[in-house]
């Protein structure tokens, strides 16, 4: 390709790929945090009293209603205001697992609600408290009906790690436009990390794809 | 062994203001087989679910082998609930569980049974039902209709209930898959099961019933032996159901 200088990949591609180690946690963390609190959320709406589940609604709205910039800037910028001051990585981490808390509690939620009313009587007359409905029945129905979107979940936080370029991150976009200002060669760099975004995506989904068919169970949403 | 299993005093029950029970009462004796037919929306089935407290009476006395459930339970609602066998309509099996794992998961987390002890109860259940060994490790929807139905109510006795409520068991199949499920309640009933079903069976009723209770507008209209009840109706809402039935069945839809 002729836009592509191999030599800057050469002399600068080991910079940009050492951003990897701090894309990694921030999706991780970003996803991990995400997915705890989200899981929360969702039980809280669907099982929470009328003001808890309000609460949850609230808070899962106005997340998902602030772009994730905005949300990051505010967290860096604004909590130290308020006393509590946040290294670059750990804002970062908390804007978008605060973010993604909002998508993967949507996706829980609906797929709770996915799970025939039925069986959760069914389970009650057989005289299982809560907590034992939630760990036998719901839970593992949900999170197979989850899957799909909560890997989607996965691959769009991955891909907002490059958002913390804006609070000085060193995470692969940031170092990607730091060799680039050096280099004096912006194409090259962007289509490196581009590239380096796109297989880890596609090796995610696939991974995730598989896993999906080995538990996949008939007659279940994670079939076909 | 005789005696009272269940006792159902004046239950009333309403949704916004609309009363779906209004004072219903009765009782089941121990090996007793209880029939309840009624019209659609009568309240069959919000009386059933009242009985093991799906649903809350507003107001009335529900007992349980001389020990009262509702309004002040003797025990925790979750150990009540142990002692009643429900079966549903729509079956309701697990579906992420085998046909195994769908009867011994009650003996399991709940009865707190080994779990070689819950197998071998469940795989005993299984085979009360004629569920074979070829089907354990399926999953329901695998499974007919009517072969799900038989692993719900091998789901149910395996838990040794003390009574077993059965919501209109056989409505949801297909017409040639009728008779297997109810060739297993009779199976239950001449085992001398307690059982309390919602159908409208005739044939079916008029066999194994020790009284039909027929229920309209939430009140217990009419009540008697089978046959009085399906062949001299005194009701004459009574008789116009029973006769609606009857031209259904000749019909052949169900
Ligand atoms: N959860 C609920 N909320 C509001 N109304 C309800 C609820 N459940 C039942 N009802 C109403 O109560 C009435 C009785 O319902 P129920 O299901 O007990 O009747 P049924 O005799 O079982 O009827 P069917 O033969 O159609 O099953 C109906 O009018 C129904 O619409
Ligand atoms: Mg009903």
């Amino acid at each position: 390709m002729i836009f592509i200088n191999i030599k800057v990949i050469e002399e600068y591609g080991p910079i940009i790929l050492s951003g990897l180690n701090k894309t990694a946690i921030l999706t991780v963390g970003g996803f991990g945090m995400g997915f705890a609190f989200g899981s929360i959320l969702a039980f809280t709406q669907c099982f929470g009293g009328r003001i808890s589940s309000r609460v949850a609604t609230a808070i899962e709205e106005s997340l998902r209603s602030i772009p994730l910039l905005v949300l990051m800037l505010l967290i860096f910028f604004g909590l130290p205001e308020v006393g509590l001051s946040l290294t670059p990585v750990q804002s970062a981490i908390l804007a978008i697992g605060l973010r993604s808390m909002a998508y993967q509690s949507q996706i829980l939620r609906s797929a709770i609600l996915a799970i025939p009313r039925g069986q959760i009587e069914a389970a009650l007359s057989l005289g299982m408290t809560k907590a034992q409905l939630f760990t036998t029945v719901i839970a593992p129905q949900a999170l197979r009906i989850a899957i799909p979107g909560l890997v989607n979940q996965f691959t769009i936080d991955l891909k907002d790690t490059s958002i913390a370029y804006a609070i000085g991150v060193s995470e692969l976009f940031t170092e990607a436009v730091h060799v680039a200002q050096v280099a004096l060669d912006y194409l090259t760099p962007l289509v490196f990390v581009g590239a380096i975004y796109f297989v880890i995506t596609f090796a995610a989904s696939s991974i995730m794809s598989r896993v999906y068919k080995r538990i996949a169970i008939p007659g279940l949403g994670a079939s076909q | 062994m005789s005696g009272e299993i269940l006792r159902v005093d004046n239950l009333w029950k309403s949704y916004s203001e609309t009363p779906v029970l209004r004072g219903v009462s009765f009782e089941v004796l121990r090996g007793e087989v209880k029939v309840i037919m009624g019209p659609s929306g009568s309240g069959k089935s919000t009386l059933l679910r009242c009985i093991n407290l799906l649903v809350r009476p507003d107001k009335g006395r529900i007992s349980l082998e001389g020990k009262e459930v509702f309004p002040k339970p003797y025990d925790s609602i979750h150990r009540i609930r142990q002692k009643i066998g429900f079966v549903f309509q729509s079956y309701n099996l697990f579906l992420h569980m085998t046909v195994l794992d769908n009867v011994r998961v009650g003996l399991i987390k709940v009865k707190k049974l080994s779990k070689e002890e819950a197998t071998k109860r469940a795989m005993e259940a299984l085979r009360i039902v004629g569920i074979g060994p070829e089907l354990w490790n399926k999953y329901p929807a695998q499974l007919s209709g009517g072969q799900q139905q038989r692993v719900a109510i091998a789901r149910a006795i395996a838990m040794e209930p003390t009574i077993m409520l059965m919501d209109e068991p056989t409505s949801a199949l297909d017409p040639e898959l009728v008779g297997e499920v109810l060739n297993v309640i009779r199976d239950l009933a001449k085992q001398k099961m307690t059982m309390l079903i919602v159908t409208h069976e005739l044939d079916f009723a008029l066999e194994v019933a020790d009284e039909i209770m027929v229920l309209d507008g939430g009140k217990i209209v009419e009540r008697g032996k089978p046959s009085e009840i399906l062949n001299n109706p005194k009701h004459p809402r009574t008789r116009r159901f029973i006769e609606r039935l009857r031209r259904r069945v000749e019909h052949g839809h169900r």
